[in-house]
Formats: structure tokens, C-alpha cells, sequence
């Protein structure tokens, strides 16, 4: 455990050093077998024996694995590592409970991940998407999700909510609402048949996004922002006001993902509006955070920060894309289509992985045994850049040429073989984003001990924890 | 911050925290529960009596179509829209999936929806796709799924035979209902202002609109500009070589578990009109499916293709005495079913399957029609004659139906 001073209180506090670097590594580990599988399934859409009849190696049951394992063994484990650096920088308290921690850590990787793998492989899974792994490992998964509030949810309530910074906010949100939305995913559509059951699925596809994935990126990318820049938040009033219209308007959009289906058209235009609306919503969160941004480059030299302003800017583009999208006009020609898949990819890869990298970085960055090697990191960004970038245009286009087949009378084959040459680029796209993994990694693992904290004293003297100076994380601080 | 706005900030984060709640609390009614209601008193009132169940192995089926994630590559959701209804036909209601625990849905197509595969394919062609994709449609990017035979396509384990049962059943209770449910339907509902019921209960909608569905022989457009042959040969590799071979021998490597196995094109003489409506309206009862999401341009391309494999001899002499020998065994035995001119149209036509031969649009080989009187047409109701015929009697009948060709025939038999 290190000692870090509290934004809040300006105070001493403890951070547990050996969870921060537990989940994250796990959250290397997973990354990188989930991106084993992703690679496995886009070279399967170019050569579609690849798996030589191997049953557990099929394109279906490794499409299972591969998106559990982004969403809970890589993003999971990558929040829980910034959590345990960002709570007692947030709140100036320690966790709940080391002991707790390594629960949470071992009930959330060996009896959800590792399992929910093995299960969907072995043909032991269900069909929803977002929701693969099966019925007892939800309940594992419910579990670690309460022992992560557990854990992570009291410091906060140490003082009045006036005092809560907007990342606070996110961190409760985030993990309030996933507890509740998580059954509703999983276990409901088992329960309600057909129609009925898929309006449900469609609320936690989106929940899982919205309710899981972002806020908590997004309060990694609020406290890395003015952590690792010095400079704070431009406006907590719209910090605030991103937050509550996040939260009033992401449960509502989840029908989008069946517009000119069975389910009431009542709902499919409600779900419709609000997916409108969220982009507005973004909109003043990206203002607020690029507002926030000034002054640090269009490239931010620290890396942490540059892999979050980064994610800002995906962020931005996502969700104008997915309001875009949601449109009836723009649904009934892209829906069904690669579009889709470029779009999950940019917001789960894209934003989402950017800002887990942020934050894990910021944390590595100031663990005074770890070791850093910000040549092998900047490698990393670059290539994870390029090798997003390439798949998300690659799979856009492919999505419109799909899409302008199937509007078409030519046969549904013409849309496969069109495709083609799409999901060549595609697999090969990612060569590099793996290849930046590997090199996040090595990054993380390589170099000097402590490399990071002289990085950083080197570069921002004025940063470095022992300075006494503290990252302006208080709302009373922030001016608007 | 003073005590003051201190307080107010504290209430407005408290009235914006019940608030987030209750903004959940109506997502859930708004979108999953209230739509849940909604839908299930349109199934009462659109639902068929009695929705027939899954069997248990149809059900089994149903789980390895779960577990294998063939929904993320196969829909099973025709939405209100043209492009799907024209492709796959009429939009899916509520009631269709109402025994779906859990729902099929999926939200990427790769491969076609699936919603009306039922009645589609042959349960043959279902093995030999699902063992090999690709020796069946050459540019598939479908998995094999090998692992659910022993060995080889003619041998699926249970788990093949329950899924198959299983796609048979997608679009089955809709079907059952026929246009009487449709009608009765449109009476319960009351719907007139309900632009989505209408059009999903619409008359003039086809239920199945795959463009690959048999149908009956007989409504083929008649296409007489000549075909690109180049263009033909192309398409013939891509589409059609898998079964029938890539010389048109049918022994494409698709063809071995296929019964009746793909006719060797080669072996046969054909009018063009029959190659046509072959193409037009599959073979129904066979394997042979239909292919009329191609452009007729192509259609004819790939008949006159077709029609150049044609290896047979032309000159199989035959004597007189032969041909009135075949012509009394012919009355006999076979114009029952092939019918008195070789049409194809004989009385016993409605109890068949498949329809017999019409040979005067299509000429076998005289290998292939002897081989036919010997052992008959495994997976057709052709008979092996070789115990109720002599040698002399079956290649006297052989000839005689040869004789029956008529290589300018308009079109072939419309039996059923």
C-alpha cells in the first residue's frame, strides 16, 4: 500500500498497491485472450474452416467468449484496478476492506471469468447478447457486483453529498444501477418468452453500455483529466448536469436495438427520442471535458492523460454515431449490418478501452515499486490507435455496403461476398490493436522500478504525490 | 460553500437521486413491462387456438442453436419494412415466438433470417450444409458443423437430427394457421388504424417470400434472349457446382448424402423451358432449390450453360420392334405416373412427392434410364423394376422414353 494526499481533504491516504496491480494485470490477462478470441472469429469470417471443426473453437461459442470477456474480464477488472486508486484519492478514505478486495478479486476472476469462459466454450451458455455466460455464473457476477459496492461505496458517504466530485458520482452510479440491471439481462428474457423477453434484452444491451461501461469510464476520465494535468474540471455545474441527464436518459434507449420490430412502436419512438437526447447529453459532457483539456495539446505528452482525452474524443464520435444511428431512417438501412459492429467496437474499444488504459496508466504511474517503460506505452497507444481506427472505418463501410445489397433485389449471397474483402482488412486490423496491447503490456511490466514516478517528477514536479500538492478533485475547487 | 447553498446542493442531489431511480424504475415499465402487456393481449387475440409445442427433440435442436450462437449470424425478427418482407416475407408478430424462452431475436445478420426457414430446404440438404458449408454453397462463411456427425453427412448424430427438426419448425405455427388465421386475425384484432398489424396480416404478403422456397412447376418466366455463357459458367461454379459437380456430372461434393441425388446434367438432354422452371421453382420434394433472387439475365446464362453439358449420344438406335415393346410396357407400368404422353402428368400424380420425370422436356441418357428401371430413384417413388421387368422389357421402355423427346417443348409437366 502506498500513501497519496486526498484532492478533497489535501490529507494523507492509503491506496492498496497490491489490488491496483492485481487487477490490473488480470485485466491485461483477459484483454488479451479476449482479443486472442476476437482475432479467432475475424479470421474464421475470412477462412471459415479455420477452427478444423473443433466445436469449442467455433465462430458462435468464441463470440460468447470474446465479448464476456471484454466487458467483465477486461473493462471489470480494469475499473476495479482504478477504483482502488481512485477511492481514497476521491473520498481521503481507504476501501472498505483489503481482505474484501481480494474476495472481490477472486470471486470476479476465478468464479465468473475463468468458469463463464470455460462454460461458453464447452457449449454451456445463453443466447443473449451481453449475456452469455450462464445462469450461475450471473450469480456470481451479482455477487461481485455487490461486493464491489461493498468495497468501493462507503468512503463516499463519509461526507455530505454537496462534497461529491462528479467522478464520485459516476463511480455510484455506475455500480448502483449495474446491481439492478444485470438481472434484468440476464434473468428476465429466460423468464418472459419471445417478444416480450427481447424488449428486456434490448433495455440491457444498452444498460450494460450505459449503465455499466460508461459511467465508469467516464469517472475515470474526470479524475484522470485534472489529475494528471493540474488543471481542474472546467465546469462542475455541467459536470453535474452530463451526470443526472446520463442517468435519466441511458435506460431509456435500449428499444433502439429493435426499431421495426414486433414490440409497440410507442416504445421504439420513446427509446428513439431519448437516444436523441443522449446525444445532446453528450455533447455537454465532450464540451465540458475538451474544455477541461485546454492547454494540455492535442496530444497530451502524459500518457495516461493522452489515452483519456482520447477516449473524450471517441466518445463524442460514438455517441453522435449511435444517436445518428438510432434513427429510423438511418436503422432500416444499417441495422443488422457491420455498421453495428464498428459502432460496439468504437465504444467498447474505442472509448471504453482508452479510458481503462487511462486510468490504469495514471494509477501504474504513481505505484512507487512498479515498473514503467513509457517508450513501450507510447508504442502501445499508437498502435491501438491506428489498429481502432482502421477496424471502424473498414467495418462502417463494410455495414453500407451490406446494407445497399440488402435494399437491393440481388441475392443475399452478394452481401457475403461483398463483405469479403472488408473482413480481410478487418482481421487484419487487428495485428496492430493486439500488437498494442502487447506493447501496453510490456509497458506496464519493463523498465525501472518506480520509472513512473520519475517520468513523472521529471515532467510535472508539481504532480508527483509527494509535492503535497494534490489533484483538484473537489467540487468546492472547480471553477465554472 | 456556505451552509445555505451548501443545503440546497444537498437537496437537489437527493431530488436528482430518487430521480435517476425513478427514471430506471420507468425504463423498465415503459419499455420492457408495459410493451410485455401490450404484446401479450395481441397474442391472445392474433394467436391460433392451439400454437403447437416443441416435441422434445425439436426443443434440443433449439438449445444447440442457442449454444452454437446462430442467432448472432441468422435473425429470426422480419421486420416492418420492404426490403425484409420482400426478401423473407411477412413481418413476425409477437405470438410467433411466444414459446421461445429465451427469445432468437438476434441483432446481426451475416447469414438470411431464419424466422420462415421452415419448409425451405430438405432435411438432406440441412445435413449436407450444416456438415460442410461450403460443398454446398461455395462462398459460405457458415462454420462446419462436422461435430454433430459421425463422420459424414448421410450420418448425423442425434444432435444434428434435433436441430434440423428444430429449423424445420421456424415459421411452422404461422404457416399452420394459413389464411384462415389470417383472417381471423384481422377479425380479432380489430386493427384497421394499426399500420403494423395490417401489414403483417396482409393478404397479399407472401408468408415465406424466400427467394430459394420450391414451388410447384409451372409459373417460370419464359426467357428466350440467349444467355451469356461465360457469365453461366461463372455462376454454375459459384451456385450450382457444389451438388451437381463442377462438370455437371452431379457428384459435386455436396452430392453424395443428397437423395434423390442431383441429376447428372451431363446424362440428360433438357428443353431449355425445364432448366428454367428448375431454376425458377426448384425442384419441390427434392434437395434442388429455387433461385429466384438471381436476375433472369443469369437465370438464362446458367440454362444455357446447362443445356451445353449435355453429353449424351444423340444416336442410340433403336428398332421398331423395340420401341412397340417399351411403348406396351410403358401403358402398363409406367403412365400412371409419368402419364400416357411421357408428360409427367399421370393420375397418380397428386399422391407423389416429387413429380415424375417429364420426358418430353427432359431426355435421360440411355445409361441413366436403364439404370433408373433397375433400381429405381433413391429418395423419389420411382421403383426399382429390375425384379417385375426383364432385361429386354426394361431397355425396350428405356428407348421408349427417350423417344418421347421433344427438344422445343414450351415447358415441363405441370404436375401438381
Amino acid at each position: 500500500m502506498i500513501v497519496a494526499r486526498s484532492g478533497d481533504s489535501g490529507r494523507s491516504v492509503v491506496v492498496d498497491q497490491g489490488l491496483v496491480r492485481a487487477h490490473a494485470l488480470a485485466a491485461f490477462v483477459a484483454l488479451l485472450l479476449s482479443v486472442t478470441f476476437g482475432l479467432v472469429i475475424a479470421a474464421q469470417l475470412v477462412h471459415p474452416d479455420l477452427a478444423g471443426g473443433v466445436q469449442w473453437l467455433s465462430w458462435g461459442r468464441v463470440r460468447y467468449a470474446h465479448t464476456q470477456g471484454i466487458m467483465l474480464g477486461w473493462l471489470g477488472n480494469a475499473f476495479f484496478a482504478f477504483l482502488y486508486h481512485g477511492v481514497p484519492l476521491l473520498t481521503g478514505r481507504r476501501v472498505t476492506s483489503a481482505r474484501l478486495g481480494w474476495w472481490l478479486f477472486g470471486v470476479w476472476n476465478f468464479a465468473v471469468l475463468l468458469p463463464g469462459w470455460v462454460l461458453v466454450l464447452a457449449g454451456v451458455s445463453q443466447p443473449l447478447e451481453w449475456a452469455e455466460f450462464p445462469l450461475p455464473v450471473d450469480a456470481f457476477v451479482v455477487l461481485g457486483l455487490v461486493l464491489a459496492a461493498a468495497q468501493f461505496l462507503p468512503p463516499f458517504f463519509g461526507r455530505g453529498l454537496e462534497y461529491l466530485y462528479v467522478s464520485s458520482w459516476y463511480v455510484i452510479g455506475g455500480l448502483v444501477f449495474t446491481l439492478l440491471a444485470y438481472p434484468m439481462g440476464n434473468v428476465v428474457p429466460e423468464l418472459v418468452p419471445g417478444a416480450e423477453g427481447a424488449a428486456f434484452s434490448g433495455l440491457w444491451i444498452h444498460d450494460a453500455v450505459g449503465l455499466f461501461v460508461t459511467p465508469l469510464a467516464l469517472a475515470i476520465i474526470y479524475f484522470v483529466i485534472p489529475a494528471a494535468s493540474g488543471r481542474p474540471i472546467y465546469s462542475h455545474f455541467l459536470s453535474m448536469l452530463g451526470f443526472w441527464l446520463l442517468f435519466f436518459l441511458y435506460p431509456l434507449n435500449g428499444t433502439h436495438h429493435y426499431v421495426y420490430s414486433a414490440i409497440p412502436m410507442a416504445a421504439q419512438v420513446g427509446a428513439i427520442v431519448a437516444s436523441t437526447l443522449l446525444g445532446v447529453d453528450v455533447l455537454i459532457v465532450v464540451t465540458n471535458l475538451l474544455l477541461s483539456l485546454r492547454g494540455s495539446g492535442v496530444v497530451p505528452r502524459d500518457i495516461g492523460l493522452r489515452f483519456v482525452a482520447t477516449s473524450t474524443v471517441l466518445y463524442l464520435i460514438v455517441s453522435v454515431q449511435g444517436s445518428l444511428q438510432a434513427q429510423m431512417a438511418v436503422n432500416r438501412a444499417v441495422h443488422f449490418s457491420d455498421w453495428v459492429i464498428g459502432h460496439s467496437h468504437l465504444a467498447m474499444l474505442g472509448f471504453a478501452t482508452f479510458a481503462g488504459i487511462g486510468g490504469i496508466v495514471h494509477a501504474w504511474q504513481r505505484l512507487p515499486s512498479a515498473r514503467y517503460n513509457a517508450r513501450a506505452l507510447e508504442w502501445g497507444y499508437w498502435l491501438l490507435l491506428a489498429g481502432v481506427a482502421l477496424m471502424v472505418v473498414d467495418l462502417t463501410l463494410a455495414g453500407l455496403v451490406e446494407a445497399r445489397v440488402w435494399q437491393s433485389s440481388a441475392p443475399w449471397l452478394d452481401s457475403v461476398r461483398a463483405a469479403r474483402p472488408y473482413w480481410i482488412v478487418r482481421a487484419l486490423s487487428g495485428v496492430p490493436i493486439a500488437a498494442g496491447f502487447v506493447a501496453l503490456l510490456v509497458g506496464l511490466t519493463t523498465g525501472p522500478r518506480g520509472g513512473g514516478l520519475k517520468t513523472l517528477r521529471v515532467a510535472q514536479p508539481e504532480l508527483a504525490p509527494e509535492s503535497g500538492v494534490a489533484p483538484r478533485l473537489a467540487p468546492a475547487e472547480a471553477a465554472s | 460553500m456556505t451552509e445555505t447553498s451548501a443545503r440546497a446542493v444537498r437537496m437537489a442531489y437527493l431530488v436528482a437521486s430518487v430521480a435517476g431511480g425513478a427514471f430506471f424504475a420507468m425504463s423498465v415499465v415503459l419499455l420492457g413491462v408495459w410493451p410485455g402487456r401490450v404484446l401479450e393481449a395481441q397474442s391472445r387475440a392474433l394467436a391460433p387456438e392451439h400454437v403447437q409445442a416443441l416435441t422434445v427433440s425439436e426443443q434440443r435442436g433449439r438449445e444447440i442453436y442457442g449454444r452454437e450462437g446462430c442467432a448472432y449470424c441468422h435473425t429470426q425478427q422480419i421486420r416492418y419494412l420492404h426490403a425484409d418482407m420482400q426478401r423473407f416475407g411477412a413481418p413476425t408478430l409477437a405470438w410467433e415466438t411466444r414459446l421461445d424462452y429465451p427469445h432468437l431475436w438476434g441483432t446481426r445478420r451475416i447469414g438470411p433470417d431464419l424466422a420462415r426457414e421452415g419448409g425451405t430446404h430438405t432435411q438432406d440438404w440441412h445435413f449436407a450444409h450444416l456438415f460442410s458449408p461450403r460443398a454446398i454453397v461455395a462462398d459460405s462463411v457458415m462454420p462446419a458443423y462436422a461435430s454433430l456427425f459421425d463422420g459424414a453427412a448421410d450420418r448425423p448424430r442425434q444432435s444434428a437430427r434435433d436441430l434440423v427438426a428444430y429449423l424445420e419448425t421456424l415459421g411452422r405455427a404461422r404457416e399452420l394457421a394459413g389464411p384462415e388465421g389470417a383472417a381471423h386475425a384481422r377479425e380479432a384484432c380489430a386493427c384497421d388504424r394499426d399500420e403494423m398489424l395490417m401489414m403483417a396480416l396482409s393478404t397479399t404478403l407472401p408468408l415465406n417470400a424466400s427467394p430459394a422456397r420450391p414451388r410447384p412447376r409451372g409459373d417460370a418466366p419464359e426467357l428466350t434472349a440467349a444467355g451469356d455463357l461465360v457469365r453461366g459458367r461463372a455462376l454454375f461454379a459459384a451456385s450450382c457446382a457444389g451438388c451437381h459437380g463442377a462438370a455437371g456430372g452431379g457428384d459435386g461434393p455436396g452430392a453424395a448424402t443428397l437423395r434423390p441425388r442431383p441429376a447428372p446434367l451431363t446424362q440428360h438432354s433438357y428443353a431449355r423451358a425445364r432448366i428454367v422452371d428448375a431454376l425458377w421453382n426448384g425442384v419441390a420434394g427434392t434437395s434442388m432449390q429455387a433461385w429466384r433472387d438471381y436476375p433472369v439475365e443469369d437465370l438464362a446464362a446458367v440454362a444455357d450453360f446447362v443445356l451445353s453439358l449435355d453429353a449424351t449420344a444423340t444416336n442410340e438406335p433403336a428398332s421398331a420392334e423395340q420401341l412397340a415393346l417399351g411403348a406396351a410396357v410403358y401403358a402398363a407400368n409406367c403412365a400412371q405416373c409419368h402419364g400416357v404422353a411421357g408428360d409427367g402428368r399421370g393420375t397418380a400424380v397428386a399422391e407423389l412427392r416429387i413429380a415424375p420425370t417429364d420426358f418430353r422436356s427432359q431426355r435421360p441418357s440411355l445409361a441413366v434410364a436403364t439404370q433408373a428401371l433397375r433400381l429405381g430413384v433413391p429418395g423419389t417413388q420411382m421403383a426399382p423394376w429390375i425384379d417385375r421387368l426383364s432385361d429386354e422389357q426394361r431397355v425396350a421402355v428405356a428407348h421408349y422414353v427417350r423417344s418421347l423427346y421433344r427438344s422445343g417443348a414450351a415447358r415441363g409437366g405441370a404436375a401438381r
